[in-house]
């Protein structure tokens, strides 16, 4: 029976946000001690008295803002950050400025250093004698004038053994040996041509003549043949005629055969009918 | 009345306009202006009980609300929210006042002599004058009486007895836990039952007057 909700609880059951078990519990307590009861009360009466106080009316009056509503730059996170990156860069230089450093990468050499170097390399170099620009300009100029000349020379040498040749051949060949050539190639020519064409005509009449005797040859050919199988054809013709005739005369005697022995019958038949009738005759 | 109440389900079901004026829509950022201003002034001027503090907060206010509702995370919290900066308004406004000793007009002057602008004022006509105007007198001494409490326990009470605002919305707006909202709203009340006391405010009273 010791329970006592604290003020939390007791303003949470006041504004009725107080729910389920808790609540009961409240109300519980509070029906139980009159003192506190009366405490709510008391603070209840205070609620309803500034219900009094009335809301002010009021005209919302137009609120302008900027119309750019973007942030500036500085402002924005990633500005800040390159901004201060480019402000430690800056200070890197002045500091490297004001205290001398150097830093350097040469020669796959990294150096960082401050003050002034001391370079022994670079008096070792300055005490051999160095190339001005014109000492170079000028080494290449006798260089190329040198390569200039040699060329020359061996240009005029293959111009002088490439004439000797063409004049000694030019000489070797005089001009009657070459109209004798000439009339030489155009004389074997003729003769060749001629002997082509011959050659040709011969070849073509013997060409035809065995196209004609061996179509001449096939085609009597072909006609005995034609003849034997006709010949064959008329006599089997004739076989298969006799072969039919004599089936008919076969019939024809078997019919007679037939009637023969029919007439017999009859004759019997009558011949002893008859026979019967004198023999009955005679009897009478 | 009638148009207080549609006023009321307009906060109340104003989430698609949150919303709206969260993604830039300035028409919607005005209309919620529109439709908490009234709330806000009424919670600066009893913070204040100065009309001109009160409108300068309630400005800070909606123009802080205007630039950072893009950064708002849940509609849901949109109340709290509000009255956050709006707390955080009255809170800079009244320190920065402190040293400055600026009077309102209305402290100046003498509010029943002829020639105050208090007579200009329009006043919604009643059908009892006389009433209307215990009720003012009344409104006022209670004002008053809310004006005697500390800062911290003015802002509890205003929020909780007059913006209705769920303890939880006031812990959240204040970045207090619930228990410590709840246990100022208990000696703020006790306070002011002793400051009523104290001016022979009484239930009896109370009813004699009106």
């Amino acid at each position: 029976m010791s329970y006592k909700p604290d003020e939390a609880l007791l303003m949470a059951y006041l504004y009725g946000e107080l729910q389920g078990e808790q609540k009961q519990k409240v109300e519980e307590y509070l029906a139980n001690n009159a003192q506190a009861a009366a405490e709510l009360e008391s603070l209840q009466f205070v609620r309803k008295a500034f219900t009094h106080i009335e809301d002010k009316e009021v005209i919302a009056p137009p609120i302008v803002l900027e119309s750019s509503n973007t942030r500036a730059l500085w402002k924005t996170h990633y500005g800040r950050m390159i901004l201060a990156i480019a402000a430690s860069f800056t200070l890197l230089i002045l500091v490297g400025k004001f205290t001398g450093m150097n830093i350097r990468f040469e020669n796959q050499v990294s150096t960082i250093g401050f003050g002034q170097e001391k370079n022994t390399s670079l008096n070792q170099s300055a005490e051999q004698p160095s190339l001005s620009a014109t000492d170079v300009q000028q080494m290449i100029d006798v260089s190329l004038e040198k390569n200039n000349l040699a060329w020359q020379a061996n240009l005029a040498e293959t111009q002088n053994q490439v004439d000797a040749v063409v004049r000694k051949n030019l000489v070797s060949y005089s001009n009657q040996q070459f109209d004798a050539l000439v009339k030489k190639v155009s004389v074997a020519s003729d003769e060749q041509i001629r002997q082509f064409a011959l050659s040709l005509q011969a070849d073509n009449a013997r060409m035809i003549k065995d196209y004609l005797t061996l179509n001449s040859g096939d085609q009597r050919k072909y006609m005995e043949e034609l003849l034997v199988d006709f010949a064959k054809y008329l006599e089997q013709q004739h076989r298969n005629d006799l072969q039919v005739m004599q089936a008919r005369i076969n019939t024809l005697e078997q019919n007679s055969n037939v009637f023969q022995y029919e007439t017999e019958q009859i004759l019997t038949s009558i011949i002893s009918s008859v026979d019967n009738s004198s023999g009955l005759v005679t009897k009478n | 009345m009638h148009a207080k109440k549609i006023q009321d389900e307009a906060m109340m079901h104003s989430d698609s306009l949150i919303e709206r004026a969260r993604s830039g829509d300035r028409i919607a950022q005005g209309k919620l202006v529109q439709l908490w201003y009234k709330r806000i002034y009424n919670y600066c001027y009893k913070f204040f009980l100065d009309h001109d503090l009160a409108m300068e907060a309630s400005q800070k206010t909606f123009i802080s609300m205007c630039r950072n509702i893009e950064a708002l995370q849940d509609v849901m919290r949109f109340k709290s929210w509000l009255y956050k900066i709006a707390v955080n308004c009255c809170r800079e406004e009244a320190r920065r006042t402190k040293g400055a000793r600026a009077v309102s007009l209305d402290q100046v002057i003498n509010l029943d002599s002829e020639e105050s602008p208090h007579w200009e004022k329009t006043v919604r006509k009643q059908e009892d004058p006389e009433k209307q105007f215990q009720q003012q007198e009344l409104s006022d001494m209670l004002q008053q009486c809310l004006m005697e409490l500390s800062n911290e326990q003015r802002e509890v009470v205003i929020m909780k007895e007059f913006e209705g605002l769920k303890f939880r919305e006031i812990a959240e707006a204040l970045n207090l836990s619930e228990n410590t909202v709840k246990s100022r709203m208990y000696y703020g009340l006790d306070a002011l039952k002793r400051i009523l006391e104290k001016r022979n405010i009484t239930k009896e009273t109370i009813s004699y007057e009106l």
